[in-house]
């Protein structure tokens, strides 16, 4: 099939998965759907300091920080989960300062394992400030339907909710891609030396795009907190769920460009559920051992995901399109 | 006043010094070359001026302002360009790699996109555009080098080896540039090995060896001076 | 005041094994230049070999070193040839997740095999203790420390006056001038990540005798090894013991006078603070520091 055809299949199957639910009355599709939209919304927000290649593996440390926020600000103080909202991003903006302003100057997998650091420390704070988080025990969001409590019912409500979140997120990727910081971060991964040479402040522009990707996440997490009730830490800061999910997303679909992590959460959020139903239930574990794997053989065969692999059908004419793979190859 | 004011500026990597108290002006309007054997010390001065290594000791005066203190992409916005030896060309096409030092500057694209359009129609890569360096020949990409340092407006453009690994013809090709760069207005400070080159399109030549400033005059002068012949022929120069 | 002492001690023999452990690691990447995040679990796949070598033959642990260690070092050979290679040219950061991967399929494969439960072994000397100087030190601890200082010392020989380990910080030093005079640096790298599977399997080994196996028991030590190596300077095998050492006393003083579990909190903020104030490493020769990317 020409890259054309290609194309167009994608967005028929992804209109298909949109209209999924108005189309098949099932709570479970409606529920699923949902989750891909909040996948799509975390990968494609995990994918923007990866144009400037810092694969961040804390992220679940801005989820958890605006989860709780948005959480503890309703439960324990009754405010409003909307301004919950903006706390929320407030509080994963000042995470994402602490974690970048002494991390940014570490290279490729100092900075990730750096990152993962920090996500851990949260973790654990989370589980130890009880006065503030309720410990492990967690918290729990009390059922008081209603739009002023982000609360609801029917499933409905969340799947717009999400779906909107994620178009926005993927929307504000593309414009930082092809805004000046994008230029910069492509630049500095490519070659960061030369970037500074010509004038780039490349530690700010990661930076930045280090913020905007904390910001956007915590926003996520607050949204996440209300759709699903249960706020506990292991949860909220789980490293599998909320830092290897979307990267591994990203790897699949295509890291650094603007459908790699839609298609990636696309194929692997359902992909993730039924290995985790089935296989999880045959035996504990094995769905991330076929995880790992899976990882492991793309790693090995296809760094660029799946777009790169869709790339390869176009013939080369240089154009970029929605993004060639940037961070894949040329990030040492 | 000198465009470029370098004093007693020295580097020493461990035991090895490198660069060894070098001074000299550069004046502003001027093409000036670098010459020396190999591991003389060229471009590891280039990297000090342009700030990816620190001094032990000296001055850096760029258009009146010390710079010393000044990071790579600082003393870039403070007018200092330069290329570099091995060209890597970013992983984008041709005009967004000349829009990134632009952009820097201005973050405005469509600005950004005229400006590297006009830029690259001085150095005649307007047709290559929408290319992607890497499927291009050397002598393009190392044209796409200069292009991109050109779009910083330097004052001063520091070229290192812009034509080594290029064939006769790709030099002819290239080489005029160099001129028509300088006739906007942009004072050339130029490491190149091939001598024809270098002398055919400098107005004065520094010479290093071994880390030492040994010769600093006019073409004529400096290939007729006893210890530039000397340092060529890996003698030993005590009395230079 | 003798409580000061005696927190000292303990967080010094425990630094000990920490210093073992991270030395394993300092070495792999060191040589082979690859972030391993699967490290921890290397440590936890010998402390269950140990355990299941007990289980079901009464072999006391230490006794069983011999046994385990060997499988180890051939096992991080395996790593080294079948997962790592591959990758080499790759960029570090797929390289990274390589890793991960590969620490999700150990991790999950233990729990899948051996269940989650907490596996303790009993000796007899699990319990025992000395008195010096009204100072009350564990017999497992004493042994694990002085274990792990006799086989740095024999590491850090070995690597100052065999043509080998000679070989090995060639490498360390310049990847390509090794390769250039001719070292087979592929060969070393398997070598490499064969003795430093090995060192971290001894760790885990000194450290059953008081601790339990599970399957996530490795992961703080991945943490723990990384920051003692950039602590320590990588490519300084005494900083990498220095900071071992000094990791294990404040942890050990974190846990006595703030919180036990903070722990993490508490050298993550080190490791912060050694970054911005001195990141070639307290006792770093600065070497490789631009790997990392502190300049």
């Amino acid at each position: 099939m020409s890259a054309n055809r290609w194309q167009l299949l994608g967005f028929i199957l992804l209109a298909a998965v949109v209209a999924a639910p108005v189309l098949v009355d099932s709570k479970f599709i409606l529920h699923m759907v949902t989750l891909i939209f909040f996948y799509v919304a975390m990968t494609s927000a995990w994918n923007i300091p990866v144009f400037g290649g810092k694969m961040s593996l804390g992220h679940a440390a801005f989820f958890g920080i605006g989860g709780y926020t948005g959480a503890i600000l309703y439960v324990k103080f009754g405010v409003s989960p909307w301004i919950g909202l903006v706390a929320g991003v407030a509080m994963s903006l000042l995470g994402g300062v602490i974690m970048t302003l002494p991390l940014l100057r570490l290279r490729g997998p100092f900075f990730t394992l750096a990152s993962i650091a920090f996500a851990e420390v949260l973790r654990m704070i989370a589980i130890d400030w009880r006065s503030l988080t309720n410990g492990s025990v967690g918290l729990n969001i009390p059922f008081k339907p209603g739009w002023a409590n982000l609360t609801f019912q029917s499933g409905l409500p969340f799947y717009f909710i999400s779906l909107i979140l994620a178009a926005a997120v993927v929307f504000v990727s593309y414009r930082l891609r092809h805004s000046a910081l994008g230029f910069h971060l492509r630049a500095s991964a490519s070659n960061d030396e030369a970037a500074q040479a010509l004038g780039v402040d490349t530690r700010r522009a990661h930076f930045i795009g280090l913020l905007w990707s904390s910001g956007l996440t915590g926003l996520i997490g607050v949204f996440y907190v209300f759709f699903i009730y249960v706020v506990e830490p292991n949860t909220m800061f789980s490293i599998p769920l909320f830092s290897l999910q979307p990267a591994l997303n990203g790897i699949i679909g295509g890291i650094g460009t603007i459908w790699g992590p839609v298609i990636g959460a696309v194929i692997m959020t359902p992909l993730g559920e039924y290995l985790r139903f089935y296989l999880g239930t045959i035996q504990q574990g094995l769905n991330f051992v076929v995880y790992g794997v899976v990882l492991i053989v793309t790693v090995n065969f296809i760094p660029g995901g799946i777009v790169s692999l869709l790339a390869r059908l176009k013939p080369s004419k240089g154009s970029n399109g929605p993004g060639s793979p940037s961070g894949a190859k040329e990030v040492r | 006043m000198a465009l470029l004011q370098v004093k007693n500026l020295t580097k020493r990597f461990g035991g090895l010094t490198a660069v060894k108290q070098v001074s000299f002006d550069i004046q502003p309007g001027e093409i000036v070359g670098l010459i020396g054997p190999n591991g003389a010390g060229k471009t590891t001065l280039f990297n000090l001026i342009s700030g990816i290594l620190n001094p032990e000791d000296g001055e850096i005066i760029l258009d009146g302002r010390p710079i010393k203190q000044l990071s790579p992409a600082r003393r870039s916005l403070a007018g200092l360009g330069r290329t570099f030896q091995i060209v890597r060309p970013f992983t984008m096409t041709v005009l967004e790699n000349v829009m990134v030092p632009l952009l820097a500057r201005d973050p405005h694209m469509g600005k950004a996109r005229e400006e590297g359009m006009q830029v690259l129609t001085l150095l005649r890569l307007d047709h290559l555009a929408d290319a992607q360096p890497d499927s291009l020949t050397l002598a393009y990409r190392k044209r796409i080098e200069v292009a991109r340092a050109l779009a910083t407006r330097p004052k001063l453009l520091m070229l290192d080896e812009v034509l080594a690994g290029l064939n006769p013809t790709e030099i002819s090709e290239n080489l005029p540039i160099i001129r028509q760069v300088h006739e906007r207005g942009v004072t050339i400070f130029i490491i190149e090995h091939l001598m024809d080159a270098l002398m055919a399109v400098s107005q004065r030549v520094l010479v290093m060896d071994q880390g030492v400033l040994i010769a600093n005059g006019s073409p004529q002068e400096v290939t007729s001076n006893e210890c530039v012949i000397k340092a060529y022929l890996g003698e030993e120069t005590p009395t230079c | 005041m003798e409580l000061i002492f005696q927190v000292l001690v303990s967080g010094l023999l425990i630094g000990g094994v920490y210093a073992l452990i991270s030395i394993g690691l300092n070495l792999i990447f060191g040589v082979v230049r690859i972030i391993n995040f699967a490290h921890g679990d290397v440590l936890m796949l010998a402390m269950y070999a140990t355990f299941w070598l007990n289980k079901g033959f009464g072999m006391d642990p230490y006794l069983s070193a011999l046994l385990v260690l060997p499988a180890m070092f051939f096992f991080g050979v395996l790593l080294q040839r079948v997962i790592v290679q591959p990758i080499q040219e790759a960029s570090s950061n797929m390289q990274i997740f390589a890793t991960v991967a590969l620490s999700l399929i150990l991790q999950n494969l233990a729990l899948i095999f051996w269940k989650g439960d907490f596996r303790t072994i009993q000796t007899s000397y699990a319990m025992s203790t000395l008195e010096v100087m009204n100072i009350i030190i564990s017999v497992p601890r004493l042994v694990a420390f002085l274990v792990a200082l006799v086989s740095i010392l024999s590491l850090f020989s070995f690597l100052k006056h065999t043509f080998v380990g000679k070989a090995l910080r060639a490498i360390v030093e310049d990847n390509t001038v090794a390769r250039l005079m001719g070292i087979k640096v592929e060969r070393l790298y398997l070598l490499a990540f064969g003795l430093g599977a090995a060192f971290t399997a001894l760790g885990g080994i000194l450290l059953i005798p008081f601790s339990s196996v599970y399957p996530t028991v490795g992961v703080p030590f991945t943490l723990i090894a990384f920051i003692v190596v950039v602590l320590g300077g990588l490519g300084s095998m005494s900083g990498t013991f220095m900071a071992g050492l000094f990791i294990g006393v404040v942890e050990t003083f974190g846990g006595t006078y703030v919180s036990p579990a903070l722990k993490e909190a508490l050298y993550f903020g080190i490791f912060i603070l050694v970054l911005l104030v001195r990141p070639q490493g307290l006792f770093g020769k600065g070497k490789g520091t631009e790997e990392i990317g502190l300049k």
